[in-house]
């Protein structure tokens, strides 16, 4: 399936991306999982939308090594011969072989890649709303809640090795926490009223979320492990999708205090002055802050369709990006993608060329989508 | 608000607070008392309502009767918790159900439409809910037998993309549970 989205003047920032593409070049990689490596490589490099995968020797750079089922060993050099960096990545050979192409991605473009980035998404394919977990290439997602109940915004930690998120499952919406790597799984905001739409502080040590329980929808942080929530709003209305600036000190959020869902920004330590973004839409909610801390993206209804925007931080001006629906976007760690979905699909879409692609992960029903970065 | 008052709300508030218990089945009333995120500390008095939050019932949600007061589900404009004039007189006739049945208290079951954000439908639905808890407290029922919960956009009464489904979607349903 092809999905392109266009807004008038987005042809002329493809030909302009296309123009400044880094090429490199891949010498096709040796070793027992080398075949595999060399497309998966080329598919990742592609993928950041700033790179052009070419045969080897025909780039600006070359790319060349051995995949393994250790891991890889990489080298990147330059046309000149002058060799960038030689390393060894290891894990799971296509996992290493994403460490190799985010290494290549840092070098050549100055930008961390999201080819190692985790994907977890809600997805009702199954009957009730359960969590979905894989790469963020669509490789290996599968479900990792079979609780027959609903299951809702997820949101992974900067590393991928922790999700929190809401389930239904004491009948109650509540909070819980997931380590990745053993499985266990913790609740840890269960108050009365609703305890929703958790999001990891950038170094993961607390989370935001929705709580109910002081009267009406409010944000509030916790920490990580558990423990006193500490109020970050106080309105009449409903506070909703708490994101933390990078610096982790100041929270975006949606709040409808003011009639229709807007975006505000707020100190994350405590109740203080809502600073609200003036978006020129009336409907505002699911903010999430990109990591180099220069983007806001949300999503926003005009017209009757759900559109996703992005707010400059340092101009204060909001603009659409996606003129075809979508919803609930989350930024990639390059701050230049988003996951978003639309219709039951994830798709990843470039916010410097407006191409926007279906993530294939073979789940259909899907929404929510949330990365590691 | 004066002090006495206030404090008068503060007692109500705890002893709604107190009245939390573990299950048989060990899920749905687990409260967490002295685990992490357990019972908030303190005062809870919602400042907004002058009502006590609603705290979570010794019942399993699953359980409520949504069939006795099915002619009472309230419905809502979109992206609103105003309960309409229009909807108002089935609100008297719960009020009037539940004096008449003391035994009992009710499940407010807040619900959204589809379109939008799952996150702000859930909190809408939370809005929609506590909307109408106010209002039956306002006809004087007593909060404490009053409870809610938010679906969000996950449990629809009727399916479709139409202004229709919509409208069926966009509810307070009032459901009975059977408490001494």
């Amino acid at each position: 399936m092809m999905l392109g989205i266009f807004q008038a003047g987005a042809q002329a920032q493809v030909d302009v991306s296309v123009s400044t593409l880094v090429r490199v070049g891949i010498n096709p990689l040796g070793g027992s999982e080398g075949s595999m490596g060399t497309q998966v490589l080329s598919a990742d490099l592609k993928r950041t939308g700033m790179i052009s995968p070419v045969a080897g020797g025909s780039g600006d750079y070359t790319a060349s090594g051995e995949v393994t089922d250790s891991g890889v060993t990489g080298k990147l050099t330059k046309k000149t011969g002058e060799e960038v960096f030689s390393q060894t990545f290891s894990g799971k050979p296509r996992a290493a072989v994403h460490l190799f192409a985010d290494a290549i991605t840092k070098a050549v473009t100055g930008l961390p890649g999201f080819a190692s980035s985790k994907l977890a998404f809600i997805s009702d394919s199954g009957g009730a709303k359960e969590l979905y977990l894989g790469d963020i290439d669509g490789y290996g997602v599968r479900a990792i809640t079979h609780d027959g109940v609903i299951s809702a915004s997820p949101s992974l930690n900067h590393d991928g090795t922790k999700l929190t998120y809401t389930s239904y499952k004491s009948g109650y919406p509540d909070v819980y926490l997931i380590d990745l790597s053993s499985g266990g799984r913790n609740r840890i905001a269960f108050f009365p009223g609703i305890n929703s739409g958790p999001s990891f502080s950038p170094d993961g040590s607390q989370i935001a979320m929705t709580l109910s329980k002081d009267g009406n929808p409010e944000v509030y942080v916790m920490p990580a492990s558990g423990g006193s929530p500490t109020r970050i709003t106080r309105t009449r209305g409903a506070e909703t999708s708490p994101s933390w600036s990078p610096t982790g000190d100041r929270l975006v959020y949606s709040s409808d205090d003011r009639g229709s869902p807007q975006l505000f920004i707020s100190s994350s330590s405590g109740v203080s002055e809502m600073d609200h973004l003036v978006t020129g839409n009336s409907y505002c909610t699911k903010p999430d802050w990109s990591p180099d801390g220069k983007l806001i993206c949300f999503t926003t209804r005009t017209g009757g369709q759900f559109q996703i925007g992005v707010f400059d931080v340092a101009s204060r001006t909001a603009h659409l990006i996606t003129t075809s629906g979508g919803q609930d976007p989350e930024w990639t760690a390059d701050s230049r993608h988003l996951v978003y979905s639309n219709n039951g699909h994830i798709y990843l879409l470039d916010v410097v060329s407006h191409q926007s692609i279906p993530i294939e992960a073979g789940v259909s029903g899907a929404g929510e989508p949330t990365v590691s970065r | 608000m004066n002090k006495k008052c206030l404090g008068l709300l503060l007692i109500a508030a705890t002893l709604t607070l107190a009245a939390c218990d573990s299950d048989k089945n060990g899920n749905y009333t687990d409260m967490g008392g002295g685990g992490a995120g357990g019972l908030p500390q303190g005062d809870n008095v919602d400042l907004n309502s002058g009502i006590p939050p609603a705290a979570r019932g010794n019942f399993n949600p699953n359980d409520a009767d949504y069939q006795t007061l099915a002619a009472d589900t309230i419905y809502f404009a979109f992206d609103s918790s105003t309960i309409p004039g229009a909807e108002r007189t089935k609100l008297a006739n719960v009020a009037q159900w539940l004096k008449a049945n003391p035994n009992h208290s009710l499940f407010l079951a807040g619900h959204a439409d589809k379109r939008g954000t799952p996150e702000y439908n859930r909190a809408l639905g939370e809005r929609r809910a506590l909307a109408v808890r106010e209002y039956l407290v306002g006809l004087g029922l007593p909060a404490t037998a009053l409870y809610t919960n938010s679906y969000g956009s996950d449990q629809p009464a009727a399916q479709g993309d139409t202004e229709e489904a919509y409208a069926k979607n966009r509810r307070v349903q009032i459901g009975v549970i059977v408490q001494k």
